[in-house]
């Protein structure tokens, strides 16, 4: 690792702390702007005004709203959150909790897409306007306009209920039981795989179309070089970059939470903690998986700007 | 309880048919603590564990079976001895006092006295929580000894017993759980079960409690698992991954009674849904604008889209069954009589309603589906109706503040007519949002709630419920029913409809499997 390296890391981290800052600062001015209070919620109709303000007061929702922002500026810092208003729970406990079951269906999710898409990507531009460039073309058409609930359904259906293969639903920790996990991840796997390899796919093949069309490329045809090492150490490789960039956005949302899948197999993601904070307008919560998601999204750009520079040398660090 | 702290039965869109209807029993693993515990899948997950904060419909799943009360009801809700074996009311009915059950533990071993009660009410009461209205005619408990609780009224209370007992947020709860700051996520309670654990976002675990007053569980603990979407809880239902589901799809009830694998009950419930008018707000302060919509409404045309005919419909709020049902069938869909009541308003020079503002919310799908055919049958009458759907936050603060025209809600887990009527129809009532106000209403709920004559007390409240309804304060739409399927290897298990879900005489026979 190069002291330039080494600078363009540490330049980048203090900017995603700035980031960060940036999207504490949002967060927090849109939940307490967003109509709904969270003790009223908290209540239902069992509702009378003492309740209301012991809740209020229990929330530390009574105070002036700078106080309480920087109140919570100042425990983010040190790692604390707070405290959900729905469960009691500290939020940063739950946060690590439910990251292992959204990190496993992002990784198995993008492995699967990646698998499929690029192989896929590449055979179709290779062989554009023949047949197989258009059954992968209208396959993948396919797969991005199939709702991924109904897919998921239609899996459960098929390996689940009918071939009895495998669970309907539910996680398993990799490292309590790693046979369980696998066996429970597949499918909703499978779901957010292949709907972002019907996406990838297609930006694979518009890549590799784009760069075969370079002049370089055609100079290496014409001076004689095998067709496996004009596609490979040509055009592939120079595709690669914006193939990475796509790679990186599917990741980054499937981390963000992919809700309907979570909800269809009943896993305990991200996506489902968020939508009920935000239902309860559990402050606390949201505010913490917000600035979660915004980090993981800063993280998986700067391995993606690193990996830009692995596979392209004429791309630099700074 | 309060209103539908719970998702009844969400209708998804779920159109997949016959792929399913074979199962081929395999049970998944379980994790080594949770082997031979029954599996239950519930629609979502309980916010948080304290049977005292807690509203939602979820948590008193779990709770149910972890806490008790001083007595509770029984299938035909009729309040029964729980920790209380046995209670008398002075002459004067002021004063009642309770036996306590002798040798019962909390689940940490901590012995159960008079203290805990008095505790639990005191916690309730001082601190404002959910229930304080429960109390509302308490003046005074205390504990004489360790297994007596006294608790003294301002006036006579005859549905005193279902306050203390009707649902478990009137539970009671050990102090040392409170005053550690553990019974939001660990709580301590008396119940067949004791909580082990959970796992956010997917499940709870409770073991059985084997010094259970009541007899030691049969089943060695209950799994709750957290699954929303029905179709993918019916699935697990059917591959043998779960024991007993409450979240099925109201559209494949039909198919599923014809299906011998499968326990499924349809059980009515004490539940409602109603529409209730804006009085505050012209023109719908006129008594016949409102008997006019609710006259223009097919209420068997809603009962079908929201419930797939699963529900009874019904004009009052009690259902057929229960002893404080009163039949009335005033109302008819009849566009000809809501339109000539309308043209009485006209012809009175008083103003006939254009427009109507229906507020609905989508944490609650039923209010958007009867919406939609609510505009339709409007029309004729000359009333377009602007559906606004909202999530339901946003619907709180907006009933709250009074900015709606109409709104479809439901109400549930009420016993006692008193949690019916009073506070949706008294004009001091907490619930009053469309801000009905009738001085006849208003004397009989006040004398129901303090008359202990039984045939008189009915008579009250069947007088008061005819006035509620011919005034349309609330125009009544239909009982839901509460819809579960379980294993043929679960038995010992019946389903109640007050919705609580008792596990704790359940057997479970896995055969051969697992």
């Amino acid at each position: 690792v190069t002291a330039a390296t080494m600078r363009f890391l540490a330049r980048r981290l203090l900017y995603s702390l700035v980031v960060l800052l940036g999207v504490l600062v949002v967060v927090f001015a849109i939940v307490h702007l967003v109509p709904g209070d969270p003790v009223r919620i908290a209540l239902g109709t069992r509702y009378t005004p003492g309740a209301y303000d012991a809740l209020r007061a229990a929330s530390g929702l009574d105070k002036p709203v700078l106080q309480q922002f920087f109140g919570y500026v100042g425990s983010a810092f040190t790692g604390d959150l707070g405290v959900s208003f729905r469960t009691g729970d500290p939020v940063t406990a739950t946060l690590l909790e439910r990251l292992p079951a959204t990190i496993s269906l992002a990784f198995v999710g993008i492995v699967i897409a990646a698998v499929i898409a690029l192989p896929a990507g590449i055979w179709s531009a290779l062989h554009e306007g023949r047949l197989s460039d258009a059954i992968v073309r209208v396959t993948s058409q396919f797969g991005v306009s199939i709702p991924d609930f109904w897919m998921g359904i239609l899996l459960i259906a098929l390996f689940s209920t009918t071939l009895g293969w495998l669970p309907t639903s539910g996680y398993r920790p990799l490292f309590d039981d790693p046979g369980g996990w696998l066996r429970h991840v597949i499918l909703p796997g499978l779901t957010v795989g292949l709907v972002a390899a019907a996406i990838m796919t297609r930006y694979v093949r518009s890549a590799v179309l784009e760069v075969a069309a370079m002049g370089y490329v055609r100079t290496a045809k014409s001076k004689g070089l095998s067709p496996r090492v004009v596609t490979f150490r040509h055009t592939v490789r120079n595709a690669l970059v914006p193939v990475l960039t796509i790679t990186g956005i599917q990741l980054a949302t499937i981390l963000g939470g992919v809700i309907v899948v979570e909800v269809v197999f009943a896993w305990p993601g991200l996506g489902r903690l968020v939508y009920n904070a935000v239902a309860a307008r559990d402050y606390p919560l949201i505010q913490g998986a917000v600035l979660l998601i915004a980090a993981l999204f800063l993280l998986i750009n700067l391995v993606v700007d690193v990996l830009y520079a692995v596979v392209d040398p004429r791309i630099r660090l700074s | 309880m309060g209103k539908l702290g719970a998702i009844l039965a969400v209708c998804a869109l779920t159109l997949f048919g016959p792929l399913s209807a074979c199962s081929t029993g395999e049970r998944v693993d379980l994790g080594e603590d949770a082997s031979g515990n029954l599996v239950a899948a519930i629609a979502g997950e309980p916010d948080q564990l304290d049977p005292h904060k807690t509203t939602a419909y979820f948590s008193f799943e779990v709770l149910e079976n972890v806490f008790d009360t001083l007595v509770q009801p029984d299938a035909n809700l009729e309040m029964r001895p729980a920790l209380a074996q046995s209670w008398e009311v002075s002459p004067d009915q002021l004063t009642w006092t309770f036996h306590l059950r002798k040798g019962v533990t909390f689940h940490d071993g901590t012995p159960f006295t008079g203290n805990d009660v008095v505790y639990s009410y005191r916690r309730i009461i001082d601190g404002q929580l959910a229930n304080v209205d429960k109390f509302s005619a308490v003046t005074d408990i205390r504990a004489p000894d360790d297994s007596t609780v006294v608790i003294r009224v301002k006036q006579p209370t005859p549905n005193l017993l279902t306050n203390l007992g009707g649902f478990k947020g009137m539970a009671i709860v050990e102090r040392k759980n409170v005053e550690d700051g553990q019974i939001a996520t660990h709580p301590i309670g008396t119940g067949p079960f004791a909580f082990q654990g959970s796992k956010s976002g997917d499940s709870i675990a409770l073991r059985a409690n084997p010094n259970y007053w009541a007899g030691a569980p049969k089943v060695s603990g209950v799994t709750f698992r957290f699954i929303s979407e029905p179709s993918t809880a019916l699935s697990a239902l059917q591959a043998g991954e779960v024991d007993w589901t409450d979240s099925v799809p109201p559209q494949r009830v039909s198919q599923l009674k014809d299906d011998d694998s499968i326990n499924l009950t349809v059980t009515p419930s004490n539940d409602y849904w109603y529409l209730a008018l804006n009085e505050a707000r012209p023109p719908w302060n006129d008594v016949r604008v409102r008997q006019a919509i609710a006259y223009g409404i097919d209420r068997d045309a809603i009962v079908q889209a929201t419930s797939y005919g699963t529900a009874a419909a019904n004009q009052l709020a009690i259902p057929k069954g229960n002893p404080w049902y009163v039949p009335y069938e005033t109302y008819r869909y009849d566009l000809d009589k809501a339109k000539s009541l309308l043209r009485e308003v006209q012809a009175a020079g008083r103003p006939t309603p254009r427009n109507l503002d229906m507020l609905v919310t989508s944490e609650y799908p039923e209010t958007v589906t009867a919406a939609q055919i609510i505009a339709d049958n409007l029309a004729p009458l000359g009333i377009t109706v602007n559906i606004r759907t909202v999530d339901f936050a946003t619907w709180l603060d907006e009933q709250n503040s009074g900015n709606f025209d109409m709104l479809m809600m439901g109400w549930l887990g009420n016993i006692d007519p008193d949690d019916f009527y009073y506070a949706q129809h008294h004009s001091g009532g907490t619930s009053n949002a469309q801000k009905y106000s009738n001085p006849d209403v208003d004397r009989l709920l006040d004398a129901g709630r303090v008359e202990t004559n039984r045939d008189a007390r009915a008579d009250d409240y069947a007088k008061a419920a005819r006035l509620i309804a011919d005034q349309a304060s609330y125009i009544y739409l239909y009982n839901p029913s509460v819809i579960q399927a379980w294993t043929k290897n679960l038995s010992g298990y019946e389903p109640r409809r007050d919705g609580a879900i008792r596990f704790g005489t359940a057997t479970l026979t896995r055969d051969g499997t697992q």
